[in-house]
């Protein structure tokens, strides 16, 4: 495997380095990892809860870096797809009783499908129409929960969703105390960032990355683009919907609040904030803007004004930090020519 | 040179609201040979490209791919599966990724069967990637690109990037090349150079190209036939001999 | 029945005219800019919340509030609009959409942090009923329609007669032939902001006494209707946002009144998701703007 060729830290640097497609760090990975799986053994309840929703919203934000970071498409509907995951792994141990690792697969499952009806139509679009196709998804998603009684519940939710029970046979375990969930969600996430590193690594990738860059290069080098861009909209809807499963299996309660634009602000500030299309990103990211405000007891109002200031730090003071985001823009008003998709 | 016909253009049409970009035009390309394509600025050269490619659809006419129609193929369609290519007029490289990247990347899709095969990196994957990558470092070489291969593509020159761009054209092993000005905004010694790959690539590996070229010189030493554009319609299809002798030609675009 | 359904469709075109008035700022911003505005609709929340603040702790009345509010709002837009959008000018879409994105969030919650999240009662207005006819109209509702329309032949004849009229025009037309021309674009940019800004809080200042109760997260759905109301008229044409908002009005109004209240806010988001799946340019222009 290719050596690293950068540094993988990349939270300053104001270039934007080169990359061979993926790269990682593995020193830094192992003492990351070290740290967490110690946590436990100094971090009261209070912080381990903390960790646990950072890590929690690790997996839709990994699905949005890999939509918005590599792809290129800013896509604000993640919070759809979390919802969802999360109503379904609600639903399917409120009604059937199956244990954890059922609902996971089968929330990360619904999510991806939905996913492909929702794509199909939106991924026709470019650019700013995409964004408000994306946003009326979260805003119908809003509806849909409120109004669809018979399985929603509306506004009085789904509440009584299991604790995770992890079952083999005989051997049943009930996920109940912090640490425990701690150590669940910690396996679950370093799964899922696992998937997204293999992906990002793959030729596919390398794909997306030049779907970023270039998409109009990209099409003339033979890469099908729509298909791409469909796959990893489903993609991203995956790791979202699986994340959803967690939350509900965590917090207990599902409810239309799920859908508010806070946890799609959220997603979108770790991954942006965090470094977007970098293999940490996400991972800073939520540590640093949900495991540190959740910490520090900072209300989601006030959360919401420091997002707002960050989103326009990183706009106007570090627009290399966004680079891979518009250098494709870049190239697209320098123009190499249109599309037939692209007349709309 | 065979005379197995290579791409046929048939009739094509192209009107930009009111304005006849292409009128009708009739080409055929024979396997095997370089042709040179010419006119004024505005005679629908790169539109000719853009509609042969897929990047615009034409309004009338055909395009024939070694007999087969592909007129409406969408444009990754006809990269892989018909095995032509076509540089850009603006050089346009993958600016975040350095060149040995770019280069597997425009290899990759003729390599494997089908877009999901692309997700999983299995030992046959990474076979493919391996041979991909030598073959990069190859042409790395070759284009002496070898000094600057290790910086992203957008940091490159303009010369730099136009090398990258034509050594991208290579990865795939295509059948036929448009190049669309490959020439412009490059200084003498790397003319040389892409002069020397085109010809390289058309004698040794045996690609057809259609080159769009201002700098007739060297456009006339290098093509078997030349094709001349004048607003939107075809003024000649000679040798490049009969063509800089053509009186119209000469009027319209060679300068009296 | 048919004095029910024509009184919905009144009822329609007032409300439509309110979205209207605020998609012709959002429609202008865009047209110079070439982004869109997401926090449109927090400018139409800041001025409802400007005359409330204005008229219940200052104890000043209505018509005062309304100059009142409008006022605070474009000092508001004066500085956001050096600080951020005239920045914005030959950036890449994405730049618009995480600034205007980033906007709305502060924008949102400092109100809400400031006056707290609960609703609050917004107290004036005219609310006497005129008689026309079989039914009455509250007097706030003919002066918004009066307005509106005031408003709109306001900005046709500012387009057309006067310099910044003119250079609107020409910015949202080719903005490097502007600059090269000396067309001084920031300004345009940020004078066209304050007009948008100023007419969608003035809207929500007239809206104010009709909604009653307000609060911070009300600007949010706005935004989205807005968004609605834009793609349908076309991005950039101001006439169609007065069409396709009242049009707007009028589908939500008899979606509620006939199918059902609940569903009245979904109208505007399917209106939009339908329009940028099969007629992203427009009800009206013919040509792709975006």
């Amino acid at each position: 495997m290719k050596q690293a060729i950068l540094s993988t830290t990349t939270l300053d640097t104001p270039r934007m380095p080169a990359t061979r497609v993926a790269a990682v760090n593995w020193s830094a990975c192992a003492a990351g990892v070290a740290a967490l799986l110690c946590a436990p053994l100094f971090l009261g309840d209070y912080y381990l809860h903390a960790m646990v929703l950072a890590m929690i919203f690790l997996l839709p934000a990994l699905g949005l870096n890999l939509i918005l970071g590599y792809t290129g498409m800013l896509s604000l509907a993640q919070g759809v797809f979390f919802g969802l995951g999360a109503y379904a792994s609600a639903l399917m141990s409120i009604h059937f009783g199956t244990p954890f690792l059922v609902n996971f697969i089968v929330a990360g499952l619904v999510a991806g499908l939905v996913a492909l009806p929702l794509g199909i139509p939106a991924l026709r679009l470019r650019d700013t129409s995409f964004v408000m196709c994306t946003l009326g998804m979260v805003v119908i998603a809003q509806m849909v929960s409120k109004n669809w009684i018979d399985l929603t519940r509306g506004d009085m939710g789904l509440s009584g969703v299991a604790r995770p029970r992890l079952g083999f046979g005989d051997w049943v375990y009930t996920v109940i105390k912090a640490p425990e969930y701690f150590y669940l969600v910690l396996a679950l996430a370093a799964l899922a960032v696992a998937a997204f590193v293999a992906l990002i690594r793959s030729p596919a990738g390398r794909c997306m990355v030049a779907i970023r860059d270039n998409e109009t290069l990209a099409e003339s080098l033979g890469v099908p683009t729509w298909t791409y861009k469909l796959l990893v909209f489903m993609l991203s809807a995956v790791f979202a919907g699986l994340g959803g499963s967690l939350y509900a299996h965590f917090s207990t309660v599902v409810s239309p609040l799920v859908f508010q634009a806070y946890y799609s602000n959220t997603i979108l500030i770790i991954v942006l904030g965090g470094g977007v299309g970098k293999v940490p990103g996400a991972i800073i990211g939520s540590f640093v803007f949900v495991a540190v405000s959740e910490a520090l007891r900072i209300t989601p109002e006030l959360r919401m004004v420091i997002y707002g200031f960050v989103l326009l730090g990183l706009v106007f003071l570090f627009p290399q930090g966004l680079a891979p985001l518009f250098q494709r823009a870049a190239e697209r008003i320098a123009g190499i020519g249109k599309g037939p998709r692209d007349v709309r | 040179m065979s005379a197995e016909s290579m791409l046929r253009i048939e009739g094509l049409r192209k009107n930009y609201g009111a304005v006849a970009a292409l009128q009708g035009v009739d080409i055929e390309v024979r396997r095997g040979e370089v042709m040179g394509l010419i006119g004024p600025n505005g005679s629908g050269k790169s539109t000719l490209f853009d509609c042969c490619t897929g990047l615009q659809r034409s309004d009338a006419g055909r395009v024939l791919l070694k007999g087969v129609d592909i007129t409406g193929w969408p444009m990754n369609r006809i990269a892989r599966e018909g095995r032509f290519l076509r540089s850009f007029q603006k050089t346009v490289v993958f600016p975040t990724l350095d060149s040995e990247e770019n280069l597997v990347l425009a290899g990759q899709m003729s390599r494997f069967p089908n877009v999901l095969s692309t997700f999983w990196v299995g030992p046959s994957a990474r076979k493919r990637i391996q041979a991909l990558r030598e073959r990069a470092k190859e042409l790395i070489e070759v284009t002496g690109l070898a000094r600057v291969a290790h910086l992203p593509a957008g940091h490159m020159s303009g010369g730099q990037q136009k090398l990258l761009q034509f050594a991208s054209m290579l990865m795939p092993e295509p059948e036929l090349i448009l190049l669309d000005e490959p020439l412009a905004g490059i200084n003498p010694v790397l003319i040389e150079k892409v002069i020397q790959c085109i010809e390289h690539a058309n004698k040794e590996l045996g690609v057809t190209f259609v080159v769009i070229e201002h700098n007739t010189d060297v456009l006339m030493n290098l093509s078997h036939r030349v094709v001349v554009l004048h607003q939107g319609a075809k003024l000649a299809d000679a040798t490049p001999e009969e063509v800089v002798r053509n009186p119209e030609v000469i009027e319209a675009y060679l300068g009296g | 029945m048919s004095s029910f359904l024509f009184e919905q469709i009144v009822n329609g075109i007032i409300t439509g005219s309110v979205y209207a008035l605020v998609a012709a700022g959002m429609t202008m911003i865009f047209g110079v800019l070439r982004a869109i505005n997401f926090a449109h609709g927090e400018y139409y929340m800041l001025g409802t919340f400007a005359a409330w603040w204005v008229m219940s702790k200052l104890m000043v009345d209505y018509s005062l509030a309304i100059v009142a509010g409008v006022a605070i709002v474009s000092v508001i837009a004066v500085l956001i609009g050096r600080s951020v959008m005239q920045r914005l000018i030959g950036q890449p879409f994405q730049a618009g959409v995480l600034a205007t994105l980033g906007l709305s969030l502060i924008l949102q919650n400092v109100v809400i942090l400031a006056f707290g999240g609960g609703y609050k009662v917004f107290s004036g207005g005219w609310l006497e009923p005129i008689e026309l006819g079989d039914f009455g109209m509250s007097q706030q509702r003919v002066i918004l329609v009066v307005v509106t329309v005031a408003v709109f032949a306001g900005l046709e004849w500012m387009v057309r007669s006067t310099r910044l009229g003119r250079s609107i025009r020409a910015v949202s037309q080719n903005i490097e032939c502007c600059q090269v021309n000396g067309i001084d674009v920031e300004q345009v940019v940020r004078r066209t902001f304050l007009i948008g800004v100023a007419i969608a809080a003035l809207s929500g200042i007239l809206t104010g006494p009709i909604n009653v109760s307000i609060y911070g997260g009300m600007g949010e759905s706005i935004t989205l209707k807005t968004f609605a109301v834009i793609v349908m008229g076309g991005m950039g044409n101001v006439r169609g946002t007065l069409i396709a908002g009242c049009l707007l009005g009028v589908v939500e109004s008899l979606v509620a009144g006939f199918i059902g209240l609940q569903y009245r806010d979904s109208v505007g988001f399917i209106v939009l998701l339908l329009m940028l799946m099969f007629r992203p340019h427009g009800l009206f222009s013919s040509k792709a703007r975006f």
